[in-house]
């Protein structure tokens, strides 16, 4: 004969609550937010901070511009371009819109030229952050 | 514009509020971290300026 089961069933261990609920869809979230800069927070309803981030963004493309700084490219034998290019790419449409829609290529002899190219560079690494942020709070993992 | 002052304080402005903006929510928790922040960066700059003073100069610089 079977003897009674005394030990208690093992609970599930407890999930943590995310601190935020999980809005719209996360892909997406990250998609639209490297495409436009903010858009994603507008997105995952966030609209006032994302109005704040693409303000910011525009400032640096806009200074960037302004001082002639350089829109990185890969350029054979300086694989550090690569890196430069990859993190200005971060921007998202306005990089392609500015290298190929305008033409834009920087002045390596304008006065503020290293100034302009932080300033670009800055907006491609920013973008970067926001597109990861939007992804977070898609899925409800930050507020 | 172009002042290397001016530019400096300007990249610290965006800088600080993009990162106040990302990492906080409460106003309190924002205006301490931008400041911080902010300060942190013109400060350095100028303390960084201050500490290479006396190295020799280059050529006259485009910018003021």
């Amino acid at each position: 004969m079977a003897e009674p089961l005394n030990d208690p069933q093992p609970q599930p261990a407890a999930v943590p609550a995310l601190p935020a609920e999980p809005v719209g869809n996360p892909f997406l979230a990250m998609v639209l937010a490297w495409l436009v800069p903010g858009l994603g927070h507008f997105y995952v309803r966030r609209a006032a901070r994302g109005a704040l981030f693409l303000g910011l963004v525009i400032v640096c493309l806009w200074v960037g511009c302004s001082l002639q700084g350089n829109l990185y490219q890969p350029l054979a034998g300086q694989p550090l371009t690569i890196l430069a290019t990859g993190g200005a790419m971060g921007m998202g449409l306005p990089y392609f819109v500015l290298r190929y829609a305008l033409g834009y290529a920087g002045d390596v002899v304008g006065a503020g030229y290293e100034y302009g190219t932080a300033f670009l560079l800055t907006a491609g690494l920013m973008n970067w952050l926001l597109v990861l942020d939007a992804w977070d709070i898609a899925r409800g993992k930050k507020e | 514009m172009l002042s290397h002052f001016f530019l400096m304080v300007l990249y610290s402005l965006v800088v600080s509020l993009f990162f106040t903006a990302l990492w906080k929510r409460e106003r309190k928790e924002q205006t301490k971290l931008f400041l911080q922040l902010f300060l942190g960066m013109v400060g350095g700059g100028l303390l960084v300026a201050w500490l290479m003073y006396p190295f020799p100069q280059g050529p006259p610089s485009p910018i003021p």
